[in-house]
């Protein structure tokens, strides 16, 4: 709030750079002030990613200054940023796994202020030291010696953090970080953490914060930057400014209202799936669920929580090992995922490049991939059938580019999510959807499209349980929230009678 | 918005006490090929044997032992390293035959009247450097992945110690000094053997102990963020292949110097003892994952087995098989703990 008091630590005078014909930033300028916390927002493709680039050596633009403290520098590489004291953390996690905190934080430090001492031996001491020293410095408690394979992933964001301004510790500016969507793989109560441990960075720097989320970004920055196509379209203070009006400039149209009329018609027939106190041993105990047609049920929960391993039992991959499952009514025995498929099920996994499709094949092969019939020509595959049943869906989810020979690996994001979401939608008889984090990653234009797959998935009288990203889209999607704790319910709530709030929620999670 | 509470302590230690959760369910069953039960495995092994018969406890059989040991802890060094970037080395034996034969014929022996003693050595290890930096340059220049690269190298190796042998009567070495160099006793134990224990040595400090070694490491666990965290990922490669070339030579020298003869097959068989060796150890075949230390143990559980099924009276015919099943066994035991690889983010 105090900005204007204080020193500018960065700024970017007229910054264009272009690609071919392309005009990925064109003409931006912003001041950084020491202490702060920007927001950086923008739909995918808007220069984000681009600016970023350029603020870390790794693109120099065609035309305009960078400025740090007032004097004009030249990033030639990213070495470069580095050492003005420009750290980044980038949105692909940049940790080694298999080595310690401290030796991620010293590994790419370059020959100066690494630790070996006499015949370039590494001293252990001196590089967990260092790590330490850092590490305190962020404020985290964090043991430099742990594996980084052995962390949570809010952990290991704090030590991309702390990895981040350990090589600018030695130029005597205060350091700036480049924050990349860090929480776009965090779970609500770890999102909560990192936002707090990001606002403490104002005490020793200042920080650049790109986020698809706009709540988040409200709660986080000081100032929020709209990019579109390139171009910086607005600046507005936190306090002036709601989602809504920055949907609107993220953009350029109104945000819909999502929230649909709810059609539970107490419909007599039997709900979808029934479960009596289902339990699978170190995963969940006891659960009582019922999802009945054309509802969402959106379930909360730590990593911890077993609502991941729920979903798998339901879908039959790691089946329940005690307890009654009723689908429409009949008890089941033996449940798989082919008996589950048979059942109408569908289940859009988390890890979508890993779990949900097979990124070297076709679009239009991973579209038939599950119900293939209709590009069949008996047992044989029809590839001018697979096509025009492709060609179809392309253009009934709009995806883009409308190519459905292209490898999937080549979609963006969002495009994939389509395709993976089309493979279920493309079933008559889906009776429940299970969606692991849908939106993870998508931006709010793909993400409103998604969504209304979705909607348009619970017309067609299909039950959806989601685990979603954030509280408030559970919140603004479900028809009911189950909450789980260590493995079992702690709590329900039908959003038809009552509104909790992402705190009640919250506060049954942990 | 709710989560804006700063100071709500409850959600803090709950959320640790989560953490620790995770660490342990996660760490549990990846124990089956940790240093420990390896050297369970090898005491089971030792009192099995001991107990089927009692010479195999013998100082005889020990030093025989150690001796068995030698060549495959010098190529387990150079295969492990290898294996951490997520490579492979499969030129060992041919490696192992260049070298030798550079050695025997540049050292005294019945073919000619040369000498030149220690540099016959490094005239040896320099034709294996030589060799590795071909397999590293081939692989990081051209991009061939390293299995075909070193398949085909192994048989280089093996045409250019063909063309050195030629076709005259073998040459033996005729310095009895040097022929009975590996098998001579030091403090108990054959030199061959301590000559493995400094390689060993000298491995352990380089993978935990320099900058180049911690790199292998990375580069194993992720080449592409190794890239963008401005390691010399190539040269690192090319490195280690040169060093596994090198020990290629040096177990290739040894190995020469026992048999008191020049012959391009001194490696044969060499390639099937180091790679389970490593494998056995815990080295995952991916990269980034096992050390030094672990393929030690994994050539005494082979080495033992080897030797404990001949004095336990066991057919020769049965101890390929042996030895191959228990290699896919170890597998079975990596592979288990290389399944969260898959689940890159959760």
């Amino acid at each position: 709030m105090t900005t204007n008091a204080k020193n500018v630590a960065l700024s970017l005078r007229d910054i264009k750079i272009t690609f071919g014909d392309v005009v990925a930033v064109n003409g931006v300028s912003l001041d950084l002030y020491e202490g702060e916390v920007i927001g950086l927002i923008g739909e995918n493709g808007a220069g984000k990613s681009t600016l970023l680039k350029i603020l870390s050596g790794i693109y120099r633009p065609d035309e305009g200054s960078i400025e740090l403290a007032g004097k004009e520098v030249k990033f030639r590489n990213p070495e470069d940023s580095l050492a003005a004291g420009i750290g980044v953390v980038h949105q692909e996690q940049s940790l080694f796994t298999n080595l310690s905190v401290a030796e991620n934080m010293d590994i790419s430090v370059g020959k100066s202020g690494s630790n070996s001492s006499l015949l370039g031996l590494y001293n252990w001491g001196a590089v967990n030291k260092s790590a330490s020293r850092t590490l305190e410095k962020i404020g985290s408690k964090l043991d430099p010696r742990t594996k980084v394979g052995d962390l949570a992933f809010v952990d290991r964001q704090m030590v991309e953090i702390a990895k981040a301004i350990r090589v600018g510790e030695s130029s005597n500016t205060k350091p700036i970080v480049i924050l990349d969507e860090p929480t776009s793989l965090l779970e609500p109560h770890e999102t909560a953490y990192l936002e707090r441990e990001i606002s403490k960075l104002r005490e020793i720097g200042s920080v650049i914060f790109v986020s698809h989320r706009l709540e988040e970004v409200i709660r986080v920055c000081d100032r929020i930057l709209v990019l579109r196509d390139g171009e910086l379209v607005a600046v507005r203070t936190k306090d002036a400014v709601d989602e809504a009006e920055l949907f609107r400039l993220m953009i350029g149209r109104e945000a819909k209202s999502e929230k649909r009329e709810y059609r539970r018609d107490a419909s007599e027939e039997a709900p979808v799936i029934e479960l009596r106190n289902l339990s699978k041993r170190g995963a969940f105990r006891g659960v009582n669920l019922t999802l009945a047609a054309g509802e969402i049920t959106a379930i909360v929960g730590t990593n911890a929580s077993g609502r991941e391993e729920l979903c798998k039992a339901l879908y039959g991959v790691d089946p329940a090992d005690s307890g009654t499952m009723l689908v429409r009514g009949k008890e089941v025995h033996g449940w798989n995922v082919q008996r589950s498929i048979k059942a109408g099920f569908g289940l859009v996994p988390s890890e979508r490049k890993v779990e949900g499709m097979v990124g070297g094949l076709t679009a239009a092969s991973n579209l038939s991939l599950i119900f293939g019939s209709d590009s069949q020509v008996g047992p044989f595959i029809s590839p001018r059938k697979l096509k025009t049943v492709a060609a179809d869906w392309f253009e009934k989810l709009d995806i883009r580019p409308r190519n459905p020979s292209l490898e999937l690996e080549r979609f963006s994001g969002g495009n994939q999510q389509k395709v993976v979401m089309a493979k279920w939608l493309k079933s008559e008889k889906l009776s429940l959807l299970i969606l692991d984090h849908p939106l993870r990653g998508l931006d709010p234009g793909a993400a409103g499209t998604v969504n209304l797959l979705i909607q348009a998935a619970v017309k067609n009288d299909t039950a959806v349980l989601l685990l979603a990203d954030t509280l408030e889209e559970a919140l603004e999607m479900g028809d009911q929230i189950i909450v789980m704790r260590d493995g079992e319910i702690s709590s329900s709530f039908d959003l038809h009678k009552e509104q909790p709030t992402s705190l009640d929620l919250l506060e049954k999670m942990v | 918005m709710a989560t804006k509470e700063p100071g709500n302590p409850g959600v803090n230690t709950a959320m640790i006490r989560i953490r620790e959760g995770e660490i342990a369910k996660s760490t549990n069953w990846k124990r089956l090929a940790e240093p420990t039960s390896l050297i369970a495995t090898l005491f089971a092994l030792i009192i099995i044997f001991s107990l089927l018969n009692p010479r195999f406890l013998s100082v005889e059989n020990l030093r025989n032992l150690t001796d068995q040991a030698s060549l495959p802890l010098i190529l387990s060094v150079g295969a492990t390293l290898v294996i951490l970037l997520g490579s492979i080395d499969l030129s060992i034996e041919g490696i192992m035959g260049s070298a030798a034969m550079t050695f025997v014929l540049l050292s005294a022996n019945t073919r000619d009247s040369s000498d030149f003693g220690l540099l016959a050595v490094l005239a040896a290890i320099v034709v294996g450097i030589i060799f590795g930096l071909l397999n590293g340059s081939i692989v990081t220049k051209i991009k061939v992945p390293s299995f075909v690269v070193t398949l085909g190298m192994w048989f280089v190796g093996l045409g250019v110690a063909t063309v050195l042998y030629g076709t005259e009567t073998m040459p033996f070495l005729t310095n009895s000094d040097l022929t009975s160099w590996a098998s001579t006793l030091s403090v108990g134990l054959p030199n061959s053997f301590w000559a493995a224990v400094v390689v060993v040595i000298l491995g352990v400090t380089f993978v935990g102990l320099t900058k180049t070694g911690r790199s292998v490491m990375a580069i194993g666990n992720n080449e592409n963020i190794a890239r963008s965290a401005g390691l010399r990922v190539d040269r690192i490669k090319l490195a280690v292949f040169a060093i596994a070339g090198a020990l290629s030579a040096v177990a290739g020298i040894i190995a020469a110097i026992k048999l008191g003869s020049g012959s391009p097959s001194v490696g044969l068989g060499s390639l099937f003892v180091t790679i389970p060796a490593v494998v056995i150890g815990g080295t995952a075949l991916a990269g980034g994952k096992g050390g030094v230390l672990s393929s030690t143990l994994g050539v005494f559980i082979l080495i033992i087995l080897n030797n404990g099924l001949i004095l336990a009276g066991v057919s020769p015919n049965f101890q390929s098989g042996i030895a191959g099943a228990i290699l896919i066994g170890a597998i079975v035991v990596a592979a288990a703990s290389q399944r969260d690889r898959l689940r890159i983010a959760k």
